[in-house]
């Protein structure tokens, strides 16, 4: 048995003796899995037509355990629990409430979409898995949960991407995603053997207090290849490759969903791994992530420029976003501003890139299109929907008062604080230059007056699609215009800090 | 009674419930805007009778709103804040009255002029500069709407024209409050406290860059050659209204930022590049000036000599930077500010009565009227009294204003003043050939049977060419009031 596996069986062991009370704390997680457990019992036991009962059940589920979340904030407080390998703290439990209102709103655009197919049910357990899987990486604080988490989450977006059988390009987008999220989740795992043969424990407050007694090379090269897993979940560049063939192959709500949670928990996860595991920005990896923040902004920028195909632009837009987040990361061993602004921006980009997600959602639905054409005449046939395409693009590219505005000041904020003023300068170049793509977006959509023919029998939203909208649109407005109190939950948070000397010996 | 708050609010309000109105009412839209902009002219009269000539900007009203990144409803006047409001106040009542689309005004277009005053009282009265750019965005979505319904042929290439290039124009500025933001210590979107602790001290590089990211954006809002472009464009198809709120008010917000950011908040960066900024208005007023001597469309024509007028104001402002002599400064200054209001009035005439003749004709081609004192003869006096306040005639509201301005710039920049007077020549030049062409000599017959000024066109035209007159023999109606602006300058003094 390889050690990595004997240490998995050994955190097995220790959470069937682990105290009860944990479970209260894990409230978030637990809805999550009743919602995809519940959510598959009775998509089995339900007639087709009746389906929709499994998306309201894990819906409803996924708000829950958001309001979960913050109970477990307002009541417990941060520990860690399960014998230390989960933290619930800021970070995690911020991130749970995001994901789970996220989570909620992909349900909706999802419905429409789904209705009537096979399988329709189980899409939606299969989506309260991967909640739980991103939320499980959000707060994970253990090598081997790390891993686990991680291949779960790939699992359950592999086979959303393939949802449609038939597609051939929804095949060869999950294909892709498979293959290369395996081989990369492969190297991640090969750079955690690493840390844990380092640390004698997969504990990540051991390898924290391990690495920085170790060799430079073995950290950084060790580093390098857990980076690697994580950015390919969250997008960064150059492990970004998959992102624009998976969205424009996924079933398109899907691909609303695969640029939310995976890559929130992603970030997250390196947020965590990397604060945590070395310790005191140990062989300079803030400014590592300086450099590939630097390069995935203006990367996905420079790419947003030349597409034609809305979802391809959002694919981009959503790589750029996050060179964005992890400005804030950089800035995390440097500057308390940094988690505030990460936090807040987690919120800001789940809401602003949703409701453009499910403008773009209804737009090929009616017009059987996403090409920039497609948008022609928008505001005339749909105002509501012009309108929120308009607010959303502009929050994503940083609009004051839009909330995409005040979380693009606050990871700039963190990054001046923390000393690279470089980088926030870099932000705010890729920022200008956004400007172009999304009014290339805008353009037909507010001026062009000729109406595209349409083909007869067009279908409208429909009224899961329309809350997705009307929701994700508000919150965009309303964290701007409102963003007090989320910004406060970002002040308040804190990524957990285990002190090793609370750490229980472990036999090797 | 936070008097400043509720002018913004009121207008507001009234353009959220201006859709509601039932149809029943045809005439309620024009009556609840005439409202909703008298209320405000009041408190900004009760605002005026509080201000302490003395002092700086004051009669704060603060309200928390995100303060985690310090951004919170600030509203404050100083002299030069208060006039302009008043001025986007009575002009917007001589639109309303006017009128703007069908007639009488629409709920749309109640509702649009109602926003559009609402944001632009909020942009000067701002002293917060996360609500000084909304409200800076909003005006353009308004005015957008404006001329897109309501404009002439190619209303909706222009007014897609106007909102880009302001669009784009506004992201310099708002990449200058971010800066101003990241730099100051603590962090802070509070202008007044931006003012009385400049972030920058110095004209190096960092504030350099600051000053010229505000000072491009105001440029192009103001506009000063070569941002004017998106000008003529916008104004040869906006409705009449749309054009007088456009010349009249929002090209202020430009010159506005020029003194309130640039020269209060950068200071020393403004001194550092006031010859080439001079220099710039100089040239941005004899562009104006001769580009609108060749014009033949009347609206056209008036639209040019805005360039000429504004690249005054950046003359004043920059010979204020630079002047080392506290009397200097402040006559430049005090220039410079009232050249704003009395453009506001004089322009605000002049193309209501390049609307009056469109309307009568259907066409603004100078040669191809003639004679028309004689049909209309009130018609005529207006635009006779319009065009030599245009063209500074002592005892009319812009001479005084562009008397200060060369004054003041002949104790810093003689040259400079010097050759500006000759641009005075040139706008003389042009307005007297256009009275000459258009108003005197023979009525051709096609002519002769126009009818004068209506009811209408007299309730929006005559009170502002009164206040033309009026500031123009009394200048300390408004003057006293402006001083105040210029006594407390920030880093200046």
């Amino acid at each position: 048995m390889t050690p990595l596996l004997a240490a998995a069986a050994e955190q097995v062991k220790m959470l069937e003796t682990k105290d009860i009370s944990d479970l209260a704390d894990l409230a978030p997680l637990l809805a999550l899995l009743v919602a995809a457990i519940g959510g598959l019992g009775l998509a089995m036991a339900l007639p087709r037509e009746r389906q929709r009962l499994v998306a309201a059940w894990v819906a409803t589920l996924h708000v829950v355990a958001a309001g979960a979340a913050a109970g477990v904030w307002a009541i417990g407080g941060f520990r860690s629990v399960m014998g230390g390998t989960y933290a619930v703290d800021g970070l995690s439990l911020a991130l749970t409430a995001a994901l789970g209102i996220s989570g909620a709103v992909c349900v909706a655009l999802l419905r429409p979409a789904v209705a009537g197919t096979d399988r329709e049910g189980e899409l939606y357990a299969m989506l309260a898995a991967t909640t739980l899987a991103a939320a499980v990486v959000a707060g994970a604080s253990d090598l081997a949960l790390l891993a686990l988490s991680i291949s779960l989450l790939s699992i359950g977006s592999f086979v959303m991407t393939g949802y449609l059988r038939r597609s051939r390009r929804g095949n060869e987008a999950a294909i892709k995603y498979y293959v290369y999220g395996t081989v990369t989740a492969a190297v991640m795992v090969y750079g955690l053997t690493w840390w844990y043969g380092l640390a004698g424990s997969t504990r990540l407050a051991a390898v924290g207090a391990a690495l920085p007694g170790a060799p430079t090379a073995v950290v950084i090269a060790s580093s390098a290849l857990v980076v690697v897993g994580l950015g390919y979940k969250a997008a960064v560049v150059p492990f970004h490759f998959w992102t624009p063939d998976v969205y424009a192959g996924a079933p398109a709500p899907v691909a609303a969903y695969l640029s939310v949670p995976p890559k929130l928990a992603g970030v997250a996860a390196l947020a965590r791994f990397l604060l945590r595991g070395l310790p005191g920005d140990l062989v300079g990896w803030s400014t590592a992530i300086a450099v590939l923040a630097a390069v995935t902004m203006v990367f996905g920028v420079l790419a947003m420029i030349a597409q034609r195909d809305a979802i391809r632009l959002l694919a981009y837009s959503s790589i750029s976003q996050t060179g964005f987040m992890l400005l804030a990361v950089a800035a995390l061993p440097h500057s308390p501003a940094a988690l505030r602004g990460l936090i807040y921006f987690f919120f800001a980009y789940a809401a602003s890139n949703l409701a453009a997600f499910a403008v773009v959602i209804a737009v090929r639905r009616e017009a059987g299109s996403a090409d920039l054409g497609a948008f022609a005449g928008l505001g005339r046939r749909h105002p509501w929907w012009t309108a929120a395409l308009v607010l959303s693009l502009l929050s994503l590219f940083g609009l004051p008062p839009l909330t995409g505005f005040v979380a693009k000041l606050a990871v700039f904020t963190a990054a001046i604080d923390a000393g690279q003023a470089w980088l926030a300068v870099v932000g705010i170049a890729a920022t200008v230059i956004s400007l172009y793509p999304y009014l290339r977006l805008i353009a037909p959509a507010v001026l062009n007056r000729t109406e595209p023919r349409l083909p007869r029998g067009t279908r409208s939203a429909g009224r899961p699609l329309a809350t997705a909208l009307v929701v994700s649109t508000l919150a965009t407005v309303g964290f701007g215009l409102a963003a007090q109190p989320l910004l406060a939950v970002g002040r308040h948070a804190a990524i957990l800090h285990e002190a090793p000397a609370a750490l229980p010996r472990e036999g090797s | 009674m936070p008097w400043l708050s509720l002018s913004i609010a009121i207008p507001l309000a009234a353009a959220a419930l201006a859709p509601a109105l039932p149809r029943r009412w045809p005439r309620a839209p024009q009556a609840l805007a005439l409202g909703a902009s008298a209320l405000p002219l009041i408190f900004l009269a009760v605002t005026w009778a509080r201000l302490d000539t003395g002092q700086g900007l004051q009669l704060v009203e603060q309200a928390h709103w995100i303060p985690s990144i310090d951004v919170a409803w600030r509203v404050a006047v100083d002299g030069m804040s208060l006039v302009l409001s008043v001025l986007t106040v009575v002009l917007f009542l001589a639109c309303i009255a006017y009128g703007v689309g069908p007639r009488p005004l629409s709920r749309t277009a109640a509702a649009l002029l109602l926003l559009l005053e609402g944001s632009t009282l909020a942009f000067f009265l701002a002293e917060d500069f996360f609500l000084f750019y909304v409200a800076f965005d909003v005006t353009l979505v308004a005015m957008y709407f404006l001329i897109a319904l309501w404009g002439g042929r190619r209303r909706r290439y222009a007014a897609l024209k106007f909102f880009l290039y302001t669009l784009v124009g506004s992201l310099p500025v708002l990449l200058g409050l971010i800066a101003l933001f990241v730099v100051s210590e603590p962090h802070t979107f509070d202008m007044i406290e931006l003012i009385r602790h400049p972030a920058f001290r110095d004209a190096g590089v960092g504030a350099s860059f600051v000053f010229f990211a505000f000072f491009v954006g105001f440029a192009i809002k103001a506009p000063i050659f070569p941002f004017h472009t998106w000008l003529p464009a916008a104004h040869v198809e906006a409705p009449t209204a749309g054009s007088v709120l456009l010349a009249g008010v929002l090209l202020k917000m430009g010159t506005y930022g020029f003194v309130r950011v640039n020269f209060q908040m950068l200071g020393p960066a403004f001194t550092a590049y006031a010859l080439p900024l001079a220099l710039l208005g100089l040239v941005s007023a004899f562009y104006g000036a001769f580009v609108a001597l060749a014009q033949t469309d009347l609206k056209r024509l008036v639209a040019y000599t805005s360039i000429n007028h504004m690249g005054y104001v950046l003359v004043g402002v920059a010979a204020a930077a630079a002047a080392t002599h506290a009397t200097a400064r402040r006559v430049a200054l005090d220039g410079a500010i009232m050249q704003m209001v009395a453009h506001g009035l004089v322009i605000a005439v002049l193309f209501l009565v390049a609307g009056f003749i469109q309307e009568r004709l259907g066409t603004r081609e100078v040669p191809l009227l003639g004679g028309l004192m004689r049909p209309m003869p009130i018609y005529g006096t207006l635009t006779a009294l319009a065009f030599f306040a245009a063209l500074g005639l002592p005892g009319l509201a812009q001479f005084p204003a562009e008397l200060q301005i060369f004054l003041g710039t002949l104790d810093v920049y003689p040259a400079i003043a010097a050759v500006t007077v000759f641009g005075i020549v040139v706008t003389a030049a042009l307005f007297l050939r256009v009275l000459q062409q258009a108003f005197l000599g023979p009525t051709p017959r096609r002519l002769a049977g126009l009818r004068d000024l209506g009811r209408r066109e007299l309730v929006a035209s005559i009170p502002l060419a009164a206040l033309v007159v009026a500031v123009g023999v009394y200048p300390p109606l408004v003057l006293t009031a402006i001083t105040s602006a210029s006594r407390f300058m920030g880093a200046m003094l």
